[in-house]
C-alpha cells in the first residue's frame, strides 16, 4: 500500500507519514495540492491521499474536485486530514469526492480507525 | 505540585488489582492531574491530603471512582468494524429468513461504556432495517459515569474522531460549542440502564446480544454462567456477537459457532436439543441442533485474528507510546467488585 | 461579533485534545496556570487569522524553550536533541494553526483560515478589538492561548 501525504507544514507531514508508515505503508508527501496533482500526472501510483485542506497554492478541497474529475485515478482514496472541523465543511469535502475525513488533532489509533473503515489496513496489520 | 511516592504506589496498586492497568512510574502528573478534581470536591486542597483520607476511611466507592477516574478512555465506533457489517449482511438477514416481517428488534449492549457501541448499533439498524422498522436497544454499563454521558449523547471531538465513518458524522451529528451532539431520533430508540453482568439480565427476549471484550476480565466459570445467563435471554434463533479475542467455544457448548467475513457470531443452540455433531456452517436457518464443543473448529478464530490493541496487547505497556491510556477493560462485575460506583 | 462566542471553557477544551492528541499523547499534562504568567526572557507566538464576515485571531504565545520543547514533542524528538529554525518554525506555526482551526469552527459564521505565522511578538490586533487570554501550565511551562475577535 503506498499512500500520499498533502499536508504544507512538514511537521503534520512526519506525522502523518509516520503513523501510516507503522501501519505497513510506503509514504510519499507534497507540500500542497499541484505537488501533489503533479506527482500523480508524473505516474506516482498511490492507493491513499491524505490531504490538508488549507494549503497555499492549491487547497486540499480543490486537489479532491480535480482528482475525482479524473477517471485514471478513481481508485485512489480519499481522506482529509485536517482543522477545519464545521460541519458544513465535512458535508462539502463529501460532496467533492472525500472518501472519509479526519480532524486535527487526532491521535494516531483514530488514523488507524479510519483505514480500517476504508479497508485500508495491510494485511500485516492484521495478524 | 507533586504526589508523595507513597500516594502514588497506593493509587498505582489500587489501579492494578482492580483494572489490570499498569500505572508506571513518570505518571505521576496523570494521577494528579486526574485526581485533583475528585480531591476537591471532597474538600481536600490535594491529592495526598485527599488519599490520606481515602485510606483511613476504607470506603469502596472511593476506590471505585479512583479506577474509574484513572481508567476512562475514548472507545471507537463501530469498533473493529466487523460485527457491525455482520450485522449488516448476515445478521438482519438471518432474522428475516425466520420471520417474513421484521419488526420490533430488540438488541442488548452490554457493558456499552460510553455508549459508541449501541449507537453505532442504532446507525446501522436503521439503514439495514429500512424506513418505519421499530427497533429498541438495551444498553448497559455498571458505571454511572459512563452511563450518563452515553445518555447525553454529547461527544468530544476526539471522540467523534475515532472511527465514525465521515458520512454517518455528518448524518447523525451536529456541533455543540467544541463537542458533538448525537441526533435524538437514535438516543430515542436507546435505553440505557445500570446493570452488573453477575445479576440477572435486563429484560429480553433478545434477537441479538452485543457482548465484546468483557468475558476476557473473568475466569472461566464467571464466563461460563454470564454466558448461561445471556443464553435465556436470547430468542431462538437470536445472534450473540463477541469480541475480537473471544469465543464460547472451550467455555460453554450451547452455542453455534457462524463464521462471518473475518470473524464469527454465535446462535444459541435450543437447550434440551439432542447433539448431534456436525460443522459449523454460513448456513443461517432457524435453530439448530446441539453442537458439542468438541466437534467445533479446535482453534477459535473469532472475528479474524485483527484484535483491537486493548483485548490482544495487553498489558497497555504493549501500546504504541503514541495513545493514551488503554480503553478501560468494562470493570469485571466479579465478586470483588459487587459494590460497584456507589455515589 | 459577541465574546460569548467563543468561551474560554470551549477553548480550554480545543487546547486540552491539541495537547492531549499530538503533544503528550495522552492527557493531564496541561492545566489552567494559577496566578500571573511570567514574563518571558525570549517570547515566540505563533498565530493563524480568521477570515470571513467574522474576522478574528488565534494564537499561542510562550518562550522559545517552551516552543522548542513543543517541537521535541510533535516531532518526536529526544529530549537534547537541538530544534533547527525550520522545524521549530512550522511545528510551532502547526500547533496555533490546529488550535485556530478548531476556535474558527465555534463561530456562528463560516469564515476562512488563514497560514500559520510565527515572531517574537504577536502583530497589534485592529483598534476595537476583543481578546481574551487563556493562561495554561504545561508541564510547569506557562502558555497563552490569545483569541481575538475583530470588530
Amino acid at each position: 500500500m503506498r499512500a500520499l501525504v498533502i499536508d504544507d507544514s512538514r511537521t503534520m507531514r512526519r506525522i502523518v507519514a509516520g503513523a501510516l508508515e507503522n501501519l505497513g505503508f510506503s509514504t510519499v508527501q507534497a507540500g500542497d495540492g499541484q505537488q501533489a496533482l503533479d506527482l500523480l500526472e508524473s505516474g506516482e501510483e498511490v492507493d491513499l491521499a491524505c490531504i490538508d485542506w488549507n494549503m497555499p497554492v492549491m487547497d486540499g478541497l480543490t486537489f479532491v474536485t480535480k482528482v475525482r474529475a479524473n477517471p485514471a485515478w478513481r481508485n485512489i482514496t480519499l481522506m482529509m486530514v485536517t482543522t477545519e472541523s464545521e460541519h458544513g465543511q465535512i458535508v462539502r469535502a463529501l460532496a467533492a469526492g472525500a472518501h472519509e475525513y479526519l480532524i486535527k488533532p487526532f491521535t494516531t489509533d483514530a488514523i488507524r480507525d479510519k483505514l480500517d473503515l476504508l479497508g485500508l489496513v495491510p494485511a500485516e496489520e492484521t495478524v | 505540585m507533586s504526589l508523595t511516592q507513597d500516594t502514588f504506589a497506593f493509587v498505582a496498586d489500587v489501579v492494578r488489582r482492580r483494572s489490570a492497568i499498569q500505572l508506571e512510574a513518570g505518571k505521576e502528573y496523570l494521577v494528579e492531574s486526574r485526581l485533583l478534581p475528585i480531591a476537591r470536591d471532597a474538600g481536600h486542597p490535594g491529592v495526598d491530603a485527599y488519599i490520606r483520607d481515602v485510606r483511613a476511611a476504607r470506603r469502596e466507592s472511593d476506590l471505585a471512582e479512583i479506577v474509574e477516574a484513572l481508567t476512562t478512555n475514548e472507545t471507537s465506533w463501530f469498533r473493529d468494524n466487523t460485527p457491525f457489517s455482520a450485522l449488516r449482511t448476515h445478521i438482519v438477514p438471518g432474522l428475516r429468513a425466520d420471520r417474513p416481517v421484521l419488526d420490533g428488534v430488540r438488541v442488548w449492549s452490554a457493558a456499552c461504556s460510553t455508549g459508541q457501541e449501541p449507537y453505532s448499533i442504532a446507525m446501522t439498524l436503521t439503514d439495514v432495517l429500512g424506513p418505519g422498522a421499530r427497533f429498541d436497544i438495551t444498553a448497559t454499563d455498571l458505571s454511572d459515569q459512563v452511563l450518563a454521558q452515553a445518555r447525553s449523547g454529547r461527544y468530544s471531538q476526539l471522540e467523534v474522531n475515532r472511527g465514525l465513518p465521515a458520512p454517518m458524522m455528518v448524518r447523525w451529528f451536529q456541533r455543540n460549542g467544541h463537542d458533538w451532539q448525537i441526533a435524538d431520533e437514535l438516543r430515542r430508540a436507546i435505553t440505557f440502564t445500570k446493570h452488573n453482568l453477575l445479576d440477572p439480565p435486563p429484560g429480553g427476549p433478545f434477537d441479538i446480544v452485543f457482548l465484546r471484550n468483557v468475558l476476557i476480565y473473568f475466569d472461566l466459570d464467571t464466563k461460563r454462567s454470564i454466558l448461561g445467563r445471556v443464553h435465556r435471554v436470547l430468542k431462538p434463533g437470536g445472534y450473540l456477537v463477541l469480541g475480537a479475542a473471544e469465543t464460547t467455544i472451550g467455555v460453554d457448548g450451547d452455542w453455534e459457532r457462524v463464521p462471518v467475513e473475518r470473524g464469527s457470531v454465535y446462535r444459541p443452540v435450543q437447550a434440551g436439543a439432542l447433539p448431534s455433531p456436525r460443522p459449523a456452517s454460513g448456513a443461517l436457518t432457524g435453530a439448530t441442533p446441539a453442537v458439542p464443543a468438541a466437534a467445533g473448529p479446535a482453534a477459535p478464530a473469532p472475528f479474524g485474528s485483527r484484535a483491537p490493541a486493548t483485548s490482544t496487547s495487553w498489558p497497555p505497556t504493549a501500546r504504541p507510546a503514541t495513545t493514551t491510556l488503554p480503553t478501560a477493560p468494562r470493570r469485571p462485575a466479579g465478586p470483588a467488585f459487587e459494590q460497584g460506583v456507589t455515589r | 461579533m459577541t465574546a460569548a462566542a467563543v468561551e474560554q471553557d470551549q477553548v480550554f477544551a480545543i487546547a486540552e485534545e491539541v495537547f492531549a492528541a499530538m503533544i503528550d499523547g495522552e492527557p493531564g499534562y496541561l492545566r489552567p496556570w494559577e496566578g500571573e504568567v511570567p514574563v518571558p526572557a525570549e517570547p515566540l507566538a505563533a498565530w493563524v487569522d480568521v477570515h470571513g464576515e467574522l474576522a478574528g485571531r488565534a494564537a499561542v504565545a510562550t518562550d522559545v524553550p517552551t516552543a522548542h520543547e513543543l517541537t521535541r514533542a510533535l516531532l518526536g524528538m529526544g529530549a537534547d536533541e537541538p530544534v533547527g529554525p525550520e522545524d521549530l518554525q512550522d511545528a510551532f506555526g502547526e500547533v496555533a494553526n490546529v488550535v485556530g482551526g478548531n476556535i474558527k469552527a465555534l463561530l456562528p459564521t463560516q469564515g476562512t483560515l488563514g497560514l500559520p505565522e510565527v515572531a517574537s511578538a504577536l502583530p497589534a490586533a485592529p483598534a476595537g478589538a476583543l481578546t481574551h487570554e487563556l493562561r495554561l501550565d504545561w508541564r510547569g511551562r506557562p502558555l497563552v492561548v490569545v483569541v481575538s475577535l475583530f470588530q
